[in-house]
């Protein structure tokens, strides 16, 4: 027994000795020297989304403004929890949500509202990127829109509406997100804002993709996953899905292509933020400027397919017929994401009473 | 003979140790979380949520429906087979028990992937006349239960059979010897010496396939899709994407007793059986 205590004491010891040192590790990482890089703690998706985040503004974001970017990969919700955790002491600069928590971390005092004179290519964005900033929020740096993904040895006439995955002759090979993948939550605010529906009722749509499910002409999968293997070993022809998700398909090897239905469709947005009560807030106002680069953002596009927020952004041909831009991105709309976001679980578990057999 | 009394505890404190981070302090977190208010009080929301909600009573129900379903074909399957494997000689046991145990080596989503392929539309059973058939959707046996029940099936088996043929292995070959030569048939000698000689192996086993079969969600998620909901899956996206953890606690806690009562039912018939 007193060997047993021993070695437990020699195992406590050692673990208060590894905390100590690396508390001490913390504490020096703080101080500066002079000259130094500034350091910047950036929040990242990670993956695809990290490589070309990083090629396109850490690398010469680096150079130009002599920082030094840590990348930490966090999704919007885990970063959101953070952010309210640290408020007292935050922990990171520049933050980004895909999932409309701009505005509540705005409202909770979360982000630091930055000054339009600051942003140089405020000017230059479409207006929906940039009409946030009014509101204390980041500006939009990503944009992929969710339309129709189709196949085009099956579909010879591009869907131009949302209508057309009603279409008879495509019956049984339309596929649908499930609600719990937010592309699933959009497409079902844009069929029911289609059908006459708005955020307080969306009863139409729900009746129309829930007769589509009954009918058994779709059927409704779960995950990005899941999508692929939709379009790739399960005879799908056509989805309501993200713009950037048709070039994963391409990749793929699947003939695919993405089309903007004409009464408008939803997006999913991905916002720069710059946290509040950091020391070196005017440099991530400064890489969040960054991003919205024209050069920047043609980069985002070429390589990710998202949507240029800069008007500016100069596409090859090839992006250019294959990401939204211009007047087309006029059609895009963005939902208040409070109200989405309060409203979203009774949505969800009216949507699942409906299509569960 | 005091080190007799602490030598036994020391062996056993690893594995005591390992429960308490591993398994009380997060079930007992999970138990906790399930009936209290963000406030810090006292509720049974989360239940009567669950028990108010045809969506989830129907998950439910179909959870349990397909975990027996998928619980005795396992067992059907599997005892004949840890028979056989009995009654081969080493080297050919040793190849089935290789067969067997392999597919355990690979991802369970890889194994569901490529049962998605097999029973959909881009797989060889298509060309079977109806057999796309099968679903509304026209995707053969993808978003039918009978297409989990089929690819559960062959995840489960290996469990069962590794029960069952170690209860087999210890059984005594010459009581099956002794009712073939009083003139027993094979069918008979299997179903009055065989069988009940093997059900404390059927028990473990079928216990195992039951409490594995009624908490996965990755088979059923890819084979069922979201129109066949089942509880673990919906545990899954209300822990993950709605961020519903007391929710996804309370739902965790009535399947624990699902499960902690088939055991003692099971565990029950056991005893009786000895």
């Amino acid at each position: 027994m007193k060997k047993f205590a021993k070695s437990l004491a020699i195992i406590a010891a050692a673990g208060l000795t590894l905390t100590a040192c690396s508390a001490q590790a913390d504490s020096g990482d703080s101080g500066d020297a002079k000259g130094a890089p500034t350091e910047l703690v950036v929040t990242s998706f990670g993956g695809d989304w990290e490589a070309a985040y990083i090629e396109a503004v850490v690398e010469p974001f680096e150079e130009e403004y002599n920082a030094e970017i840590t990348l930490v990969t966090l999704y919007s919700a885990d970063a959101m929890a953070q952010l309210t955790a640290q408020k007292a002491n935050p922990q990171l600069d520049v933050v980004h949500f895909s999932g409309g928590q701009e505005v509540a971390a705005a409202a909770d005092g979360l982000i630091e509202s930055i000054d339009p004179a600051d942003l140089s290519n405020l000017d230059d964005l479409y207006p929906i990127a940039a009409e946030g900033v009014e509101r204390g929020e980041g500006p939009v740096m990503q944009v992929t829109p969710i339309g129709l993904v189709y196949r085009t040895d099956k579909i010879e006439k591009a869907p131009t509406s949302w209508d057309d995955i009603n279409n008879p002759d495509y019956a049984q090979h339309v596929a649908l997100t499930d609600l719990s993948n937010t592309y699933g939550l959009l497409t079902l605010l844009a069929v029911n804002q289609h059908e006459g529906g708005d955020l307080d009722d969306i009863q139409p749509g729900l009746d129309s993709l829930g007769a589509l499910v009954d009918s058994g002409a779709a059927f409704v999968i779960k995950t990005s996953a899941d999508m692929q293997q939709a379009f790739s070993a399960r005879d799908v022809w056509i989805a309501p899905y993200a713009q950037d998700y048709a070039e994963t398909l391409r990749k793929a090897d699947l003939p695919v292509e993405f089309a903007l239905p004409s009464e408008g469709a939803p997006a999913s947005f991905i916002t720069a933020n710059v946290v509040a009560g950091r020391d070196n807030a005017d440099l991530a106002t400064q890489l969040v400027d960054f991003s919205l680069r024209p050069e920047v953002q043609a980069k985002f596009a070429e390589s990710m397919y998202y949507s240029p927020v800069n008007t500016k952004a100069e596409l090859s041909d090839e992006t250019g017929s294959r990401v939204v831009h211009g007047e087309d991105f006029g059609k895009l709309v963005r939902y208040d994401s409070a109200v989405v976001n309060e409203k979203r679980q009774s949505w969800t578990d009216a949507w699942n009473s409906r299509i569960a057999q | 003979m005091r080190h007799l009394r602490v030598e036994p505890w020391l062996l056993v404190l690893p594995v005591v140790v390992l429960l308490l981070i591993g398994f009380v302090l997060p079930v007992g977190t999970v138990l906790l979380s399930s009936v209290t208010t963000t406030g810090g009080g006292w509720t049974l929301e989360n239940f009567s949520r669950f028990f108010e909600s045809s969506f989830h009573l129907g998950a439910a129900w179909r959870s349990i429906r397909l975990a027996v379903i998928q619980t005795i074909v396992v067992l059907v399957i599997s005892l004949p087979l840890a028979y056989v494997m009995t009654r081969v000689s080493a080297r050919v046991q040793a190849f089935m028990m290789i067969a067997i145990v392999l597919p355990l080596m690979t991802s369970v989503v890889v194994r569901s992937f490529g049962w998605v392929i097999l029973l959909g539309p881009a797989g060889p059973l298509a060309d079977i006349p109806g057999f796309l058939q099968l679903s509304r959707t026209n995707q053969g046996l993808l978003g039918t239960e009978l297409g989990i029940n089929i690819a559960m099936v062959q995840v489960l088996i290996p469990f069962a059979v590794l029960s069952i043929l170690g209860v087999l292995n210890g059984v005594d070959r010459r009581l099956e010897e002794a009712s073939r030569t009083m003139g027993a048939s094979f069918a008979r000698t299997f179903g009055n010496v065989i069988l009940p000689l093997s059900v404390p192996g059927l028990i473990a086993g079928g216990t195992l396939v039951f409490a594995m079969s009624i908490s996965s969600f990755i088979t059923p998620n890819l084979i069922g899709g979201a129109q066949i909901p089942v509880v673990a899956s919906i545990i899954y996206t209300d822990a993950t994407t709605n961020l519903n953890w007391p929710f996804a606690a309370a739902q965790s806690v009535l399947m624990l007793i699902v499960v902690l009562a088939t055991i003692g039912i099971t565990s029950k018939l056991a005893a009786r059986n000895r």
